[in-house]
């Protein structure tokens, strides 16, 4: 069981593309039918002034079907899934939606994953956590751990490979 | 009466954001809250969404079966896999055919998801659960006026349409709270603003300069401390502050601690009890020993 396996970087995931396409048609089919670019998603957006990210024009660009444009856009890794977009738009359109299904597009087509995504899905394959236990530094340059201050032991999957076979089933699976 | 709820530790307060947890275990007992630990948890999968949001969705499905193996209510003090587990149970239940298919998958390790289940957070459970008043009661030092500012977290605000913790643009929980435990709750323009932790894995300078931008508006206004309720949050404001500061080129110095922390303070608890002494922004600026 690996990250090839889950994701698309050894041989393509057609299954887990025509899903994820599916689920961009469904979307770009409600945008169409209600968006109407008045950019408050914008003007609310957390990424917006720090990284340039625009929501309304992302929109836009998957109503006029620019789709592999917009996955292979390095953009779309901006959003900070603040949920502002969905929770102020007067249309009830979602915005973060299409951006986790684009991002979600661009790693079934084989794209990098960015950043420590790969670590951290690497981590919940092997222990069921985004990290293992972590030796912290107190305010005075103390060091501690979990079990020294007292706290009872890590609640995590008992039997790996069977949490692994249930994950596998995600990679597996036909559509 | 005990109100009883299986504790969900989630990734980040287990592994590394120990005062959290420890404030969170010494002060509920206090309230008639009674804490299970249930073995075999795992990631709620919010943070593999951006990877792949049927994953994020089989986890959080998954965590919620072993719950419900132990017929047991979630407390989930992380705002990320509170909004991952909520989200879970609508999908589930909205779709059918969704539910039939990570059925088929948690088979695997001989669980099942059948029901909703009740899923608190940190300021629903404070505020909703035990209540204003019966906190009040148990209030032994009072916070003395404490001019401290509260930061919600993303993820416990929205999206409404599936019920959060408190209200998606004029949240006042917490600051109901605070002024239970004695302290002065201070509004400010960028309450709502974002902690920036989701840009962490693949854009962590980014992420950086909005905690730091955050940091620098509340220290300009001369507000005494911050308070949030989130590991993620706090790993931000309070572990990262001082590579926060770099980023926006300023010297932060701005004492943020947990609520728990806070209210174990009021509950008489010893400091050392609560893991403050594990904060590493200055929280001895807020003089919590002196309170009375």
């Amino acid at each position: 069981m690996s990250i090839i396996d889950l994701t698309s970087m050894g041989e393509p995931q057609s299954d887990q593309r025509k899903e994820l396409n599916d689920r961009l048609t469904k979307l770009r089919d409600e945008i169409s039918d209600y968006c109407f670019q008045c950019a408050k998603c914008t003007s609310g957006c957390e990424a917006h002034k720090l990284l340039e990210l625009e929501p309304h024009k992302i929109v836009a660009l998957l109503k006029r079907g620019l789709l592999n444009e917009l996955v292979n856009a390095d953009v779309i890794w901006t959003c900070m899934t603040c949920q502002k977009c969905r929770e102020r738009c007067p249309q009830r359109v979602a915005p973060i939606e299409i951006l986790f299904a684009l991002k979600n597009m661009a790693v079934a087509s084989g794209k990098q994953i960015p950043g420590k995504y790969t670590a951290m899905l690497q981590s919940i394959l092997s222990m069921g956590l985004i990290q293992d236990i972590q030796q912290i530094t107190t305010r005075t340059n103390k060091t501690a751990k979990r079990e020294e201050l007292g706290l009872p032991p890590i609640s995590k999957p008992a039997d790996v490979a069977k949490f692994q076979a249930g994950i596998m089933k995600i990679a597996m699976e036909k559509v | 009466m005990k109100k009883k709820y299986a504790l969900f530790p989630g990734c980040l307060m287990p592994t590394e954001q120990y005062a959290y947890e420890l404030s969170i275990r010494e002060t509920l007992p206090i309230l008639d809250i009674e804490l299970v630990d249930v073995e075999g948890f795992s990631c709620c999968g919010e943070p593999m969404k951006s990877v792949n949001q049927l994953l994020t969705l089989y986890l959080s499905a998954r965590n919620l079966a072993i719950a419900e193996k132990h017929h047991l209510d979630l407390f989930v003090p992380c705002a990320m896999c509170h909004l991952a587990l909520t989200e879970c149970q609508h999908i589930l239940t909205e779709n059918p055919a969704m539910k039939d298919r990570i059925n088929g998958m948690l088979s695997a390790e001989g669980l099942q998801y059948t029901e909703k289940r009740h899923l608190v957070h940190t300021v629903d459970l404070l505020h909703d659960e035990i209540g204003i008043q019966k906190i009040k009661d148990h209030v032994k030092k009072p916070l003395n006026g404490l001019k401290i500012a509260a930061h919600y977290g993303c993820h416990i605000l929205r999206p409404s349409e599936i019920g959060r913790p408190d209200d998606s643009e004029n949240p006042q929980k917490i600051e109901a709270l605070l002024k239970a435990l004695g302290a002065e709750p201070m509004n400010y323009p960028q309450k709502l603003d974002c902690c920036g932790a989701p840009l962490l894995a693949n854009l962590p300078e980014s992420a950086l300069t909005k905690t730091g931008q955050k940091l620098q508006a509340i220290q300009e206004q001369g507000i005494q401390g911050l308070v949030d309720v989130c590991p993620w949050c706090h790993k931000m404001f309070d572990s990262r502050q001082a590579k926060a500061g770099e980023t926006v080129a300023a010297k932060l110095d701005v004492p943020v601690v947990y609520l728990t922390q806070l209210l174990g303070v009021a509950l008489g608890i010893p400091e050392e009890k609560l893991g403050l002494d594990l904060n590493l922004s200055p929280v001895e600026k807020l003089q919590l020993g002196a309170a009375k």
